[in-house]
């Protein structure tokens, strides 16, 4: 007769039967199979073996559990049993992670960052300050909770062994990925931070701040990177609105100058007032021919100059406007520039996510907006650093800036020169049939924009009459370990596809119980995104509401890693090597967006597939398939599996087959993709030679490119290129010394050379 | 070249005013990470260093 047990941690408990017939009952019940008499019955036949096993000692609790594991089966109850391990296997887990989160935390509190990777997990979070580091503690904690609290036990399964991979994990609960911010709508009659309320702007300085206040708002709402995908429309404004005001101080200064008065400033406000009026045009950079001559019209019949000597003054205040416009535009989009390379959210942790998308406004303060950006970029930070943050993308479109002929592009051509010195702009190519489909002329919400790393939000299965850019984003994504699938189907391409089915629906599932959660959050849990109207539909809400039909403009992405590898995995070779596996390749990315596209009309949901980004991830599940398979050459054998479809870096291969072969793959991942070329540094700053790479991206229907080379600087001297073992500029090693008078010299040659503080 | 070396701020060297600058300051090497950019490759996690070792620069050469 058993009388006691013993627990995990050495105790004894007394014996109690119907604790081990309620385990089963609910094993039972979560399969449908069994009752209450069932469960006892099989509780009684496992004390029978029990006691058969232990006729002197007390049993341990594992070998009551395995007792009762073989039980159900021997009952036939083969569902129940599954059931059964699975709780098992996830209390298991429980366990183990409460062990591992006091590990994780424990490294996070004593290492440098330096000696550890998962410090090192994202580089925009630096692990080595305090609020670094809590964000990191409070990211491994809401994983573990995640884990065993929200996940289906195969999902568990899944992520925990490596066939899936579930981004922000950290954030399950919490909120949703990113969104293109309409700043426009936003400014519109002022809004709130959630933290204060803010008029709206008057001048381009307060568009632009403005603007990077909107991005940090709507980062601590959100995990992702935070976009603005009109950033050209939305600064024209602003521009307009500097110009005018200076228009009108300038003109009446002149004015006043000529007539030696110093009070003809309401007199000169009510002529141009009165003159825009009649002409139903605000004086702007560019007015209607005539419109000056209006003016010095009215003018002269106020005040006594005659007209033809006020248009002559009219011609001079213009210049200056101008001039004073553009000088102010530059220092704004400056500012602007600066505040999102130092400005903190989240605690102070990270710098802000941050992306700008523009290039097709033809309006003369659009472009005068777009110049002074570009200017600023190049520019770079106060000694000259290249600025990491925001990501510019320059969306290139035949009629407006492709072509030479085309009103943008001068701008085009200044995109091209700038990402030679500064890796930015990126660039996305609207005239791609599948970014061409939405485009509508004259709406600049049809335009496809990118945020984050590549993400895109277009189509919308939810609500087709709203097939637009702004105000939405990406809810969530999960990755598939696609060679890992290869590898266990043994170069057998129909179990490869069987497996490959499965784990869609399995990612899909596991989606939409992220979705459930996200869904039933209320707009007071997003003060800035849903509070402010950012995100489509959520201005029709009320503070209390529940989100979940505003979420569904949103996109629900399954994202991939590791094309080449899985090639080479099921056939011997990968996409870049022969015509065939160029045809494999695209039939496997297709079959994956079929599976999306055949889910988002039966759900009525916008699930769309991904070329997922992959930078924590590119080394997480080649670790975990190197332990199960070895290494392979061509599959395990590095430490990171190629990014998404990409040629494998390490693969010599022409800039220009490298963009043939890859564009493809941008027309099925719809909900992001891009494609880099690596150039050696002075091919790069052959701007002819980058524009051609450029052009052949727009011809080769790439959805979103850019160019990739190596941007070095030296901080002593402030030199920026390309640096092998030796500084050009200064001539000292990485590490080594410059003499002081030598950076004297250096100092009077070029402006940028840094000015060390304490010495002078 | 040491990858690894920490890029210093130039003050942290200034004990010795007179004569010389830059002991122990390394270059900012800025690469493409994922899609955004990255100032030092002291930031990266082991997997993107390899990767990023690994990149061959492609060729402008037209293929037939």
């Amino acid at each position: 007769m058993i009388r006691s047990i013993i627990k995990r941690d050495g105790r004894h408990v007394l014996y109690d039967q119907s604790k081990i017939a309620s385990a089963v009952l609910r094993a039972m019940e979560s399969v449908r199979e069994g009752n209450a008499e069932d469960a006892a019955r099989v509780a009684n036949a496992v004390e029978a073996k029990l006691e058969a096993l232990f006729p002197s000692k007390s049993p341990d609790i594992e070998t009551i559990q395995d007792t009762v594991e073989r039980q159900l089966m021997d009952y036939g109850y083969n569902d129940t049993a599954k059931a059964y391990i699975l709780y098992r296997a996830n209390r298991t887990t429980t366990r183990d992670a409460n062990t591992a989160l006091m590990k994780t935390i424990n490294e996070i509190t004593q290492e440098d960052a330096i000696d550890s990777d998962l410090k090192r997990d994202n580089a925009n979070i630096d692990g080595n300050t305090a609020m670094g580091s809590m964000l990191q503690i409070g990211s491994a904690g809401a994983k573990a909770y995640n884990e065993m609290y929200l996940l289906r036990p195969e999902h568990a399964k899944a992520f925990r062994e490596g066939d899936i991979y579930i981004h922000d994990f950290d954030f399950y609960h919490m909120t949703t990925t990113c969104t293109q911010i309409d700043i426009l709508s936003l400014f519109h009659g002022g809004f709130s931070t959630g933290h204060g309320y803010l008029r709206e702007p008057q001048s381009i300085q307060s568009y632009a701040a403005l603007a990077a206040i909107a991005i940090q708002s709507n980062q601590n709402d959100q995990h992702g990177g935070q976009s603005i995908p009109n950033f050209d429309y939305a600064m024209a404004e602003g521009v307009g609105k500097t110009y005018h005001k200076n228009f009108l101080r300038i003109l009446t200064d002149v004015v006043e100058d000529r007539l030696d008065a110093d009070d003809l400033g309401d007199t000169v406000r009510k002529v141009v007032m009165e003159t825009e009026r009649t002409q139903g045009e605000l004086a702007k950079l560019e007015n209607k021919p005539g419109f000056d001559g209006k003016l010095a019209n009215a003018l002269s019949a106020a005040l006594d100059i005659n007209g033809h000597e006020l248009l002559h003054l009219l011609e001079r205040v213009r210049s200056r406007a101008w001039k004073r416009t553009d000088h102010e535009t530059f220092q704004a989009m400056e500012g602007f520039v600066h505040n999102l390379n130092t400005m903190h959210s989240r605690a102070g942790a990270q710098t802000p996510f941050s992306s700008i998308n523009y290039g097709t406004d033809i309006t003369p303060e659009g472009r005068m907006a777009m110049r002074n950006v570009l200017l600023a970029l190049d520019a770079g930070l106060g000694h000259g650093e290249t600025c990491i943050f925001p990501i510019h993308i320059f969306k290139v479109k035949e009629g407006v800036n492709y072509n030479p002929d085309d009103p943008n592009y001068d701008l085009f051509r200044l995109s091209c020169k700038v990402s030679a010195k500064r890796l930015f702009p990126n660039f996305v190519f609207l005239d791609s049939p599948y970014n061409l489909q939405y485009y509508v002329p004259g709406r600049p919400e049809t335009e496809v924009a990118t945020m984050g790393c590549r993400t895109r939000v277009i189509g919308n299965v939810y609500d087709p009459n709203r097939q637009i850019s702004y105000s939405r984003g990406n809810l969530s994504f999960t990755s598939i370990n696609l060679p890992r699938i290869a590898l266990e189907s043994h170069h057998d391409e129909a179990a490869f596809y069987k497996r490959l089915d499965e784990m869609l629906e399995l990612v899909a599932q596991q989606l939409l119980d992220r979705f459930e959660i996200q869904a039933q959050k209320h707009v007071y849990n997003f003060p800035f995104l849903m509070g402010q109207g950012v995100w489509l539909d959520s201005d029709k809400l009320h503070v209390a509401d529940q989100i979940r039909e505003v979420l569904r403009h949103g996109t629900l992405s399954i994202g991939f890693i590791g094309l080449a590898e899985t090639l080479t995995a099921l056939y011997g070779h990968h996409h870049g090597e022969s015509a065939e596996m160029e045809e494999k390749g695209i039939a496997i990315i297709q079959h994956m967006r079929d599976f999306c596209d055949r889910k988002s009309q039966a759900m009525k949901m916008n699930f769309t597939l991904l070329a997922t980004p992959a930078e924590g991830l590119s080394g997480k599940f080649i670790k975990q398939d190197q332990k199960r398979y070895g290494k392979l050459p061509g599959i395990t054998d590095r430490e990171y599996y190629t990014n998404s479809f990409h040629i494998p870096v390490w693969f010599p291969i022409s800039a220009y087959d490298k963009i043939r072969l890859e564009a493809p793959y941008h027309a099925l991942c719809n909900a992001g993709h891009i494609s880099y070329v690596e150039l050696d540094g002075d091919t790069a700053r052959n701007v002819e030679a980058f524009e051609q790479v450029v052009r052949w991206m727009h011809d080769c229907n790439i959805g979103y490119g850019s160019i990739n080379h190596p941007v070095d600087r030296d901080p002593v001297c402030g030199y920026v290129g390309v640096i092998g073992d030796v500084c050009p500029r200064c001539g000292r090693r990485e590490g080594h010394r410059v003499p002081q008078n030598r950076i004297d010299e250096l100092k009077k040659l070029y402006p940028d050379v840094v000015a060390f503080r304490g010495i002078e | 070249m040491d990858e690894q070396m920490k890029t210093q701020t130039p003050t942290a060297t200034l004990d010795n005013q007179d004569e010389k600058l830059g002991e122990g300051v390394g270059f900012e090497r800025i690469r493409r990470i994922t899609g955004y950019l990255v100032g030092t490759m002291d930031k990266w996690n082991d997997a993107k260093r390899a990767e990023e070792r690994d990149r061959v620069k492609h060729s402008l050469a037209q293929d037939a």
